[in-house]
């Protein structure tokens, strides 16, 4: 049977072009949308998405660490989801959730802005990938680099529902991750950057939690 | 033999799992949170660095601790200096205060495990070497923070949130500096690395001190998050930020003598009072108002570090010195307060509530007193000394300061007075009569606590040569202003 890291090994021809553009839609998505499946699912993928481009800087097996260490932080995300929707499902009203079903083909005015910005940021790091480039890591990189940072900024700056701002502030940290290995190769300072990571999770997770209990919107806004 | 760095990270780290444990017996875990933080206080103030002592002889072969020796954890060496000395001390016993009053004012928060582990990480970041192990570690910090600031049963804290963005923002600009620096050794030509690293490190401690235009966190942590978990914050957490900035200041000296940095702090600091000195009295809520006193005083603080010179060094350390003592005041006044009304502080809902809680009504002022630097309280006793070391200089900033401090006071003033309007119903002229013949809500051992804490800040007011020498003994240690 195959380990991760060859997995990994096998699929590293996708480290570059198309790494990037995986990393700029799941971040899209975590900006537009605001369906938490959906949002799991965008991270899962972005966290393989960015393990591919740090099979450029680094030694495979510590990339593949990196990306066990997002992939646990998605499901403490899903459970934290799962759980907080089972507990609201009794005060969810039944038309409701057919006029949900209904609306989820149709962009609201939120999701349009969300959309809207997204783009606006992207464009922003493209254009600061070709005039700034950062030191000691390629081109590709440097977008994907300016792309996570920027949208995980957007993201915490468009909402402040507990999960969306983790989302946001992990997305950035996943930018800043990317760069600063090719920087600091160091084995202390790779899992201290994930402590970090998975702390903010447990953190947001928790404040999640707390909205539950206290009865606020089950919808983050 | 045990190595001081080790008992002094690793003691707390394992307290605060006991003291979590413990959680549901209110006074035993808040106690143990005590006694340990005062022990270690103790223990980094009276052992000596140089030599290893045998602190229990009774005991069998009687452990050795060598406070002073330098130990490697993980490969990152960590070593106790004079100067993270007297910041520990200042960690320890701040903590070993505020555990004190949330043992009355929030027994079974999570403030007492999560602050335990707190002050190991935020210990860890002032003995650990080199400088980008603290960032990191106090960035973990900031997360832990989000436990204790959370309070029960009520909506996620907004400010914590934002109190762990920032601290997220600024780390990326505190570790590449030190990748800049450490190019710059190997390529001193290149001098653009150096102006690089400065200005990240500006943007960085300013995210972190809540300069602005990034001061939203410190009004929002203060406005909706446990109080004495936010004072926790303000207080310890930031305590470590600027014993940090000086550290970062002692190692790279011309960080302070770049022709920029005196002007940069001094603007910033003034931004900050005056920022926060007109929103101050605006505040319909006694939260966010602590939280722009907050602001207001950490400005002031980078005045006096703007001044360039020994005196502004050691008043900005006083200034570390004595703010708990407001902080802690003001927090513990609207903890009792906030309890006694359903968790809400706006001004409308406290009418008349100050006959109800008269100690906790006491504790707001006085801390509201000293957090705005007016007389007879511990505040004063730098502020007064700012503003004179600047009446010369600059009068301006000077008149700033003291109007800053008087918005502070209008807005406790505005409290007061909403706090004691006369009750008009029977039932509650009887609570204001039971109130003034001395039978609270309170309880009399909150009132004991409360009113040791304001003797404290009164105290420390009155006979300032308590807390000055120390600062000043501080500053010696530190040699950037010198010529």
């Amino acid at each position: 049977m195959p380990t991760l890291v060859d997995l990994l090994a096998r699929v590293s021809f996708l480290a570059a072009g198309p790494a990037v553009a995986g990393v700029f839609v799941t971040a899209g998505l975590l900006v537009v949308s605001r369906d938490w499946r959906l949002n799991v699912i965008a991270l899962t993928a972005q966290y393989f998405f960015v393990v591919l481009l740090l099979t450029w800087l680094i030694r495979l097996e510590v990339a593949a660490v990196k990306g066990l260490v997002g992939w646990m932080i998605c499901m403490v995300f899903y459970l934290t989801e799962r759980r907080a929707s089972v507990l609201e499902q009794p005060s969810a009203a039944a038309g409701a959730a057919a006029s949900q079903r209904r609306r989820r083909w149709v962009m609201s005015a939120r999701a349009s802005f969300c959309l809207l910005a997204g783009l606006l940021v992207s464009v922003a790091a493209y254009t600061a990938a070709l005039r700034i480039p950062l030191p000691e890591v390629p081109t590709d990189i440097t977008l994907a680099c300016y792309l996570l940072a920027g949208l995980g900024l957007l993201l915490i700056g468009l909402s402040e529902a507990p999960m969306q701002v983790g989302l946001g502030l992990l997305t950035f940290l996943s930018g800043f991750d990317l760069f600063y290995v090719a920087l600091e190769p160091s084995l202390a300072v790779a899992g201290l950057l994930g402590a970090v990571s998975f702390l903010i999770a447990l953190a947001t997770a928790y404040l999640r939690a707390a909205q539950i209990a206290a009865g606020g919107e089950g919808r983050t806004p | 033999m045990i190595a001081g760095p080790l008992l002094l990270l690793i003691l707390p780290l394992m307290m605060a799992g006991v003291v979590y444990i413990l959680l549901r017996w209110a006074s035993l875990s808040a106690l143990l949170s005590v006694g340990t933080a005062l022990a270690l206080g103790v223990a980094v103030v009276t052992l000596p660095l140089d030599q290893p002592v045998r602190p229990f002889p009774f005991w069998g072969r009687g452990y050795q601790i060598a406070l002073g020796e330098a130990v490697t954890f993980f490969g990152r060496e960590l070593v106790l200096e004079q100067a993270d000395r007297m910041a520990m001390a200042f960690l320890f016993f701040t903590s070993a205060g505020l555990f004190f009053l949330a043992w009355r004012v929030t027994p079974h928060s999570l403030l007492f495990p999560m602050g335990l582990g707190m002050l190991s990480l935020l210990g860890g970041a002032l003995l650990i070497r080199p400088f980008i192990y603290a960032a990191l570690l106090i960035e973990i910090a900031a997360a832990f923070s989000i436990f204790a600031l959370q309070a029960e049963g009520q909506m996620p804290t907004r400010g914590g949130l934002r109190y762990l963005t920032f601290t997220t923002l600024a780390l990326p600009g505190l570790l590449v500096t030190h990748w800049l620096l450490e190019r710059y050794t190997l390529t001193p030509d290149e001098t653009g690395l150096l102006s690089m690293a400065a200005t990240l490190l500006a943007i960085s401690f300013a995210l972190l001190l809540g300069v602005v235009p990034f001061h939203t966190w410190m009004p929002a942590v203060a406005s909706d998050s446990v109080p004495l978990a936010s004072t926790f914050v303000l207080t310890v957490s930031n305590g470590v930020i600027w014993f940090l900035l000086l550290d970062f200041l002692e190692t790279y000296p011309w960080l302070s003598s770049h022709p920029r940095f005196e002007s940069l702090v001094f603007t910033a600091g003034l931004v900050m009072v005056v920022v926060g000195g007109l929103l101050a009295p605006a505040q319909r809520r006694l939260g966010p108002l602590m939280g722009y006193a907050a602001l207001v005083d950490s400005g002031a603080a980078l005045i006096a570090l703007g001044m360039n010179s020994r005196l502004g060094l050691t008043l900005t350390l006083l200034s570390l010195l004595v703010r708990p003592f407001g902080l802690a005041l003001m927090a513990t006044g609207l903890s009792g307060l906030r309890a006694r009304n359903g968790g809400d502080d706006g001004l409308d809902a406290l009418r008349g509530l100050g006959w109800k809680a008269p100690w906790s009504t006491a504790a707001l002022i006085v801390g509201g007193l000293s957090i705005a630097g007016l007389p007879v309280s511990a505040g004063f006793t730098w502020r007064w000394a700012l503003c004179r070391a600047l009446a010369s200089s600059s009068p301006g900033v000077a008149l700033f300061l003291l109007l800053a401090g008087a918005s502070v006071m209008a807005g406790v003033w505005r409290g007061l007075s909403v706090l004691l309007v006369r009750p008009r119903s029977p039932e509650d002229r009887s609570a204001v009569s039971s109130g003034i013949s001395g039978g609270t809500s309170e309880g009399w051992l909150t009132a004991a606590v409360v009113a040791v804490a304001i003797l404290g800040c009164v105290g420390v007011g009155l006979f300032p040569q308590v807390l000055a020498p120390l600062a000043a003994r501080l500053a010696e240690i530190y040699t950037f202003f010198i010529p």
